[in-house]
């Protein structure tokens, strides 16, 4: 008994003593950051909260929230995991009632941002930080890229070992022809239908690459199969019951092979496409001053190497955990195409122009 | 005023006010579903453009076909098994039937989300069994993300609720025609159908109701395993609505929830009719009638149990240990030792997650403190209506209605725009009382009837002669009838409770950070595709069921209607 309190007692100091070393240490801020900046920390301070609407999920999302408390204790982070619909619906719903709940935007949904930033639900902010980013990533000071994540494969080495793995795009077109029968039902890739992220990534292939819906069609000849999340679509990878998977998340993909050594993944040499966490302060935001902090810290050196850490790639260059902008630039042969954070993301938004994409994306997948 | 005028009023307050409590979300869904826009959209205006939308949607009419095939397949699976289960354990001489009765009715109490999650697992393509089955012969032959698959599990799943109502009717009935038949020399199969099954067709008859019913309403079994076929019913396409337009499509939710509760309303009513109907039939048994089980036989003994013993496998067994054993593995497949796999990592990662590890502490705060608050209004209804039989007596008939017909994800999403739009309920959205009176509602119905039950049983005279020297409404109930049913109290709130931890549907648009619960974090994890979370929660869920029935049997919930 006395053993256990000692035990708890020493561990609340030892605790108490790195939160104390932590705090002294949270007051260094860089020097660029404007002068005025330790009252902006002050003040959200004495907001107490942040609240974050995402749709990064608790596991890839822990790191830089731990990171962020460590370093501004004192602010407590109200995570909300909704998806990227969900946070969507609930920021347009809430800002109806003039009740806007959240403090930060931060989704994988780049265009339904871009269409809040439209809609006028989002604030502009010139983050201290804005310089470390690529312009592609800063979209007038308002919405900001915080991560750089390929699409790419992801498939079951042992099922694939006697064929001639795709290196490009074009390469993996002629695999699903020449394959068409030795594959049937063993190709799986994102639903567009489903998941906005399946349709961020098939619209923006649609607009850049012409041979996308002659890829789509082939995959339909092969009877693929559409999942709504990377997540649903490793599980299946991994137990062997889908044998590729092509356009999903390729930084999940490299994380899941670097853990697993019956996976691989590959970045197509000739074209990677890449999207970007999007953040942005809400309009009206409850907790002004403890939104910028965060957003601030999400594009810092620290906040940077805390998401990528978990898999989720660095938009900028300078850091050097996990992967990062220069360092995916590399594995994709210098071919990395991030779909930059600007209006042009609306386009396929358009009521007209999704039907129209929906009606090629239906006729191609039926092969 | 005198305390005995006081009891009109207070049932009309009740009742009102429970009125308002269903009507408001029910109204607002109805009045969304006639507007071109969210209605708190400054471009909405009145318009049919929803119903244009739907009704020239051939996905929608693809859900609809495909979910009256699901709610016909589930009656057809689920009526004849729970039938004969109903039968063999309550009017037979099976051995084993004490502790074989609370087994058949675990699929019951487990989400469903749950129980889909665990055939994913266990016989999904790349479940346990079906890798074991398929290194060992070659191939495995079944599918079950196809819709006979869906209908198969749907079906199984839902034999308890018929097994409940069957057997109830069963146990009342007196067994002297059974004997006469088996003394002509009737075969035990013949005596079931000729003489047996005749008498407890209205109880049959009403489950296939309730079945239906409970087919066009289902949501998380043909989420799990509809999806990754595109296999969709309404309540799923109403959930996917959103994606597909990329946008908010409340009105076109809402559009698609009318015709769902077109089609329920009906059901709902026809329910009420049979259920009168059923108590007025088995009423004929007469009290007291001695029951002498029916001889199996050696031969039907083996048979018998061999019936129910492949049903629990399939319908418990598989679900369950499939959750069980893939909440400590992280890696499987052909090829792969699960022995060498085992881990808890699952569980330390849920618990080390803030909104995972307070979705758990919510939902039984929800389940045990909410409940007990649940069985508190729940008695204040039932107290309302009680020998009830002014006006407000009916229109507390038609408000338990209402919710019925309404599927738990929309009362959730009515009560995410009520709590948002209407003042003096804004403070409640983001605490845990939001998803209780949500919850209050949707468990409304199931409720009620237990606590009516409860209620029934005090005796009118006691209430009587308690009136007739003097005490008003009030000081009967205070002094005669509370008394009298709190036992019964106490198994209607571990029953509630186990209602409450097993509900999923009617927090994912309704909770927040701070207000998590297990059931919903689990649909919204099911798009993010965390399935090494969804497992550990799964188990956490079934293992929380277990205890709330612990608890249930221990304080004596009458699970019989």
């Amino acid at each position: 008994m006395i053993d256990r309190r000692h035990f708890m007692l020493a561990s609340a100091a030892s605790v108490g003593a790195l939160a104390g070393g932590l705090s002294a240490r949270a007051q260094e801020l860089p020097t660029s950051y404007p002068a005025d900046y330790k009252a902006i920390v002050e003040k959200a301070r004495a907001e107490g909260v942040v609240s974050i609407y995402t749709s990064t999920d608790d596991v890839q999302g822990r790191p830089v929230v731990e990171a962020f408390q460590k370093a501004f204790p004192g602010i407590r982070v109200d995570y909300n995991d909704l998806g990227t619909n969900g946070a969507y619906n609930r920021i347009i719903s809430e800002a109806a009632a003039k009740q806007v709940g959240s403090d930060v935007v931060w989704t994988s949904a780049m265009d339904l941002q871009m269409v809040l930033a439209q809609k006028g639900l989002a604030e502009a902010y010139k983050s201290p930080e804005a310089g470390h980013l690529p312009g592609w990533g800063n979209f007038n000071d308002m919405l900001y890229g915080t991560t750089v994540e390929p699409v790419g494969i992801l498939y079951n080495k042992a099922q694939l070992a006697s064929f001639k793995l795709p290196k490009t795009r074009a390469e993996l077109l002629a695999f699903m022809r020449d394959n068409k029968d030795a594959l049937k039902g063993k190709l799986a890739t994102f639903d567009p239908e489903k998941s906005g992220t399946g349709f961020l990534f098939f619209s923006n292939d649609a607009k850049t690459m012409p041979d996308t819906f002659e890829l789509v069609r082939a995959f339909g000849a092969t009877e693929g199969k559409t999942y709504g999340s990377s997540g649903a679509m490793r599980e299946k990878i991994v137990s062997g019951e889908h044998w590729l998977a092509f356009n999903i998340i390729a930084s999940y993909a490299i994380e899941w092979a670097a853990k697993n050594p019956a996976l691989g993944y590959i970045l197509t040499s000739d074209h990677t496409a890449a999207f970007s966490r999007v953040a942005n302060i809400s309009k009206g935001a409850p907790h002004p001053n403890a939104a910028r902090v965060f957003l601030d810290f999400l594009l810092a050196h620290s906040g940077q190497s805390a998401l990528a850490s978990v898999g989720a790639p660095s938009i900028r260059t300078d850091v050097t955990t996990g992967l990062n902008l220069t360092r995916l630039t590399e594995m994709a042969n210098g071919n990395l195409k991030p779909i930059p954070v600007s209006t042009a993301l609306l386009e396929p938004t358009e009521p007209k122009n999704r039907a129209d994409f929906f009606r090629r994306w239906k006729e191609a997948l039926r092969g | 005023m005198s305390l005995a005028a006081q009891a009109p009023r207070f049932r009309a307050t009740v009742i009102l006010t429970l009125f308002v409590m269903v009507a408001a979300p029910a109204a607002l869904i109805i009045y969304q579903s006639f507007l071109s826009a969210p209605f708190f959209d400054e471009s909405a205006r009145i318009s049919l453009e929803a119903y244009e939308f739907i009704l020239t949607d051939p996905e929608f009419y693809r859900a609809l076909w495909t979910t009256t095939l699901y709610a016909v397949g589930m009656v057809v699976v689920a009526v004849p098994l729970g039938g004969l289960l109903a039968f063999l354990i309550t009017r037979t001489d099976l051995k084993g039937r004490g502790w074989l009765e609370p087994l058949v009715l675990v699929p019951m109490f487990l989400s469903s989300i749950v129980l889909a999650f665990g055939y994913t697992v266990a016989v999904g393509p790349s479940g346990f069994v079906t890798i074991a089955f398929r290194s060992v012969f070659g191939a495995a032959p079944w599918s079950i993300y196809t819709l006979p698959g869906i209908i198969l599990i749907g079906g199984l799943s839902h034999v308890p609720t018929v097994y409940l109502y069957v057997a109830s009717a069963m146990r009342r009935l007196p067994s002297d025609l059974e004997e006469a038949a088996r003394a002509a020399g009737a075969s035990i199969w013949r005596v079931s159908l000729d003489v047996t099954l005749p008498m407890v067709l209205p109880a049959l008859v009403f489950s296939a109701a309730l079945n239906l019913l409970l087919g066009f309403e289902t949501f998380g079994i043909p989420l799990v395993l509809g999806d990754p076929n595109g296999i969709l019913v309404l309540t799923t396409y109403i959930y996917k609505v959103n994606t597909i337009f990329g946008a908010p499509t409340y009105q076109v939710m809402a559009a698609v929830t009318v015709f769902l509760i077109l089609i329920t309303l009906p059901l709902v009513f026809i329910q009420r009719r049979l259920l009168r109907h059923a108590r007025r039939f088995a009423a004929v048994g007469g009290k007291g009638a001695r029951t002498n089980l029916l001889k199996l036989g050696g031969t039907g003994q083996v048979i018998a149990l061999s019936i129910i013993g492949l049903w629990l496998l399939v319908s418990v067994v598989l679900p369950v240990g499939g959750v069980i054993l893939r909440a400590f593995v992280e890696n499987w497949g052909e090829g792969v030792r699960l022995s060498e796999q085992l881990t808890l990592a699952n569980f330390q990662r849920v618990l080390e997650l803030p909104s995972l590890s307070r979705g758990i502490i919510n939902t039984i705060l929800l389940a045990a403190v909410g409940g007990a608050l649940a069985v508190a209004f729940y008695l204040l209804v039932g107290l309302a209506g009680h020998r009830n039989h002014g006006r407000t007596g009916t229109l507390l008939d038609y408000s338990v209605l209402i919710p019925r017909a309404l599927p738990g994800l929309i009362v959730g999403l009515a009560f995410f725009w009520l709590f948002l739009f209407v003042p003096f309920l804004v403070p409640l959205r983001t605490t845990l009382f939001s998803l209780l009176i949500a919850y209050i509602i949707v468990g409304l119905s199931y409720g009620l009837r237990i606590i009516q039950a409860t209620l029934l049983q005090v005796a009118p005279e006691l209430e009587e002669s308690a009136r007739t020297a003097g005490a008003t409404t009030f000081r009967t109930w205070r002094d005669v009838v509370i008394p009298l049913v709190r036992p019964g109290l106490a198994g209607a709130w571990a029953m509630i409770m186990i209602v409450f931890l097993r509900e999923y549907a009617t927090g994912v648009y309704l909770m927040s950070a701070g207000t998590e619960v297990i059931g919903s974090l689990m649909v919204s994890l099911l798009t993010s595709g965390a399935m090494d979370q969804i497992a550990a929660l799964s188990f956490i869920s079934i293992l929380l069921t277990a205890i709330g029935l612990t608890l249930a049997m221990r304080l004596g919930a009458k699970i019989h209607d």
